[in-house]
């Protein structure tokens, strides 16, 4: 039985159709490129890393397509005004703070989106006369399918907990009503969701999100001697307690407490501490304590360096205030 | 979104302790030691792979500035900033894995930032002459150098991953020579500042005589005078390099 030659589109409606996805797939490589930069956890910055160069890939076949089907190569298009809202909203999460906006509006809205648009324009193009973009429309979506479940993995992980969910749920309504009243990327209203299955060929193309969070968290427990334990854990309850004379015992000789992160930080209240980080320098040791309280917190980094006496301070730096917590 | 950003805006988990490099060198010169890791060692050859793991991390982040930061830049300008992006990010999960293999973690030494503030240059030709040709370069005399003392310790995992890794950075100084004319053509004040740009990087990283020419096991860094030329290095530059290690005093 030879394919139908009966077609659904035009090939200036098909050039259309390629211009408005290349418009959100451009705008959405060069955001997340940007965001990697911004982007404090490890796993999402991978993920990010990793998928650009696919999304790249995208960009390029629409574009190469596109004189193939009378039409100027390498342009994108907004299917109308509220495409490039849609578009504007996604990018707008840019605070440190804000990476789980930022994957739930690629990866938990416009992403799905596309993957539904995609199977749904492949299930219409014409098998006789539209092959080339079948052929990019199939490799989309075989793309499209491993970004999302990598991407929903990871935002499994960052997003644990009540308050991160409600952001999640709340990101999510919007976005998804800026995409409705935008008639999704094309304009021509949304896609089911559930459009028929194309099966496709997985490819290995290692970014595997389970590794990336493995990779975030694999610090473990830190080396640090006990003796030097043991004088940190004095430090940061003295520094809680606003203990002066317990924090001057740990200094170094030469080194004055006035002159230390104390003087910016004395008064405020903490209640607690954690070692955040610890690293080498040389002989000397660094260690970062992250200090909370009921209305704000502060980052410290001590040096530490072993005399006879035992471990001393022989810097100690405010490196943030009110520090931006993962996810 | 704000085009380019600040460089003082670059994130991080709280596990790096972030701190100037002139500084991590005065006190590691304080303490009695070499002020870049030398190899000498396991412990310096895990403070080498610490130092490079960052460096794939910012050289990620900042070809990902690249891919946003010039949407009017040609096409092709844009494909090549994105393929590095991919590249560099499976080069920042070899390095993480590789400082695993070496009994080491991410954030067990300070990060520097030099290479993230080199990729804020405003101008795009800028950017791929400090950062492709000046930065990528330096990782061609890092990583052929880590390929010859992993075979000379017998560390065949080490080895390999950053033969790869190598092979990855000779193709993005390709990629900076060719776009650093083709950003330039027509405009020689643009070229001579991205030049003189890189010129400034090669100066700085030659770390007070640090990197120089010479035998991999003589020099903490031996200049790849051969891999260099693979990339696309002309004999001028090559050569320019070497002269100016020999004068290169100040960290």
């Amino acid at each position: 039985m030879p394919e139908p030659l009966e077609g659904t589109f035009s090939a200036d409606h098909s050039a259309r159709l390629l211009r408005n996805y290349r418009y959100v797939v451009e705008r959405t490589m060069r955001a997340i490129g940007g965001w990697i930069a911004l982007t404090p956890e490890l796993s999402a910055k991978l993920l990010m890393g990793r998928h650009v160069w696919d999304l790249a890939q995208h960009c390029d076949a629409f574009g190469q397509r596109l004189p193939e089907l009378r039409s100027r190569a390498q342009v994108s298009e907004a299917a109308n005004p509220a495409v490039a809202t849609f578009m504007d909203s996604i990018e707008d999460a840019e605070a440190a703070d804000q990476t789980v906006e930022r994957l739930v509006g690629v990866y938990g809205v416009l992403k799905p989106h596309l993957l539904a648009t995609y199977r749904d324009h492949l299930a219409r193009a014409n098998p006789v006369y539209e092959p080339p973009t079948r052929r990019i429309l199939a490799r989309c979506i075989d793309d499209e399918e491993r970004h999302i479940a990598a991407g929903e993995t990871i935002l499994r992980y960052l997003a644990a907990g009540p308050r991160v969910t409600e952001r999640v749920s709340a990101r999510r309504r919007h976005l998804e009503g800026l995409l409705a009243a935008a008639g999704g990327v094309t304009g021509a209203g949304l896609p089911p969701r559930a459009a028929p299955e194309i099966v496709v060929a997985r490819a290995e193309l290692s970014d595997d999100a389970q590794e990336f969070i493995r990779l975030e968290k694999a610090t473990g427990a830190w080396p640090i001697p006990p003796d030097l334990e043991k004088a940190q854990r004095s430090f940061a309850d003295a520094f809680v307690a606003g203990d002066d004379a317990g924090l001057s015992r740990l200094l170094a000789p030469g080194l004055e407490l006035e002159a230390t992160a104390w003087a910016l930080l004395r008064g405020t209240s903490y209640s607690h501490h954690v070692t955040v980080a610890f690293a080498r320098l040389g002989h000397q040791r660094l260690v970062k304590t992250r200090l909370d309280g009921p209305s704000s917190s502060a980052t410290v980094l001590a040096r530490w360096t072993s005399s006879p006496e035992g471990w001393r301070i022989a810097a100690l730096d405010v490196v943030g205030r009110d520090a931006v917590r993962p996810a | 979104m704000d085009r380019p950003i600040a460089y003082d805006k670059l994130a991080r988990e709280e596990r790096f302790v972030r701190m100037r490099a002139r500084e991590v060198a005065e006190l590691k010169v304080a303490q009695g030691l070499p002020p870049f890791p030398d190899l000498s060692s396991g412990e310096s050859i895990k403070e080498r792979v610490h130092g490079i793991m960052v460096g794939e991390l910012q050289a990620m982040e900042g070809a990902g500035r690249s891919v946003c930061d010039f949407p009017d830049a040609p096409w092709d300008f844009t494909m090549d900033m994105a393929r590095q992006v991919w590249d560099e990010s499976r080069h920042v999960e070899i390095y993480l894995r590789l400082l695993e293999h070496l009994d080491g973690y991410a954030g067990e030494y300070p990060e520097t930032t030099i290479l993230w503030r080199c990729a804020c240059a405003e101008d795009a030709a800028a950017r791929v002459a400090g950062v492709n040709r000046g930065l990528e370069g330096l990782a061609c005399d890092v990583f052929n150098q880590l390929v010859h003392i992993a075979r000379k310790i017998g560390d065949p995992i080490l080895e390999r991953a950053v033969d790869f890794v190598l092979a990855d950075e000779i193709t993005h100084v390709r990629m900076g020579s060719k776009w650093l004319t083709k950003l330039t053509e027509g405009d020689a004040e643009r070229r001579r500042k991205a030049i003189e740009f890189q010129e400034s990087i090669d100066e700085r990283f030659n770390l007070g005589g640090v990197r120089r020419e010479g035998d991999h096991e003589a020099v903490s860094i031996s200049i790849a005078t051969d891999v260099r030329r693979m990339a696309g290095f002309t004999e001028e530059e090559i050569e320019r390099l070497i002269k100016t290690t020999q004068r290169s005093q100040v960290y």
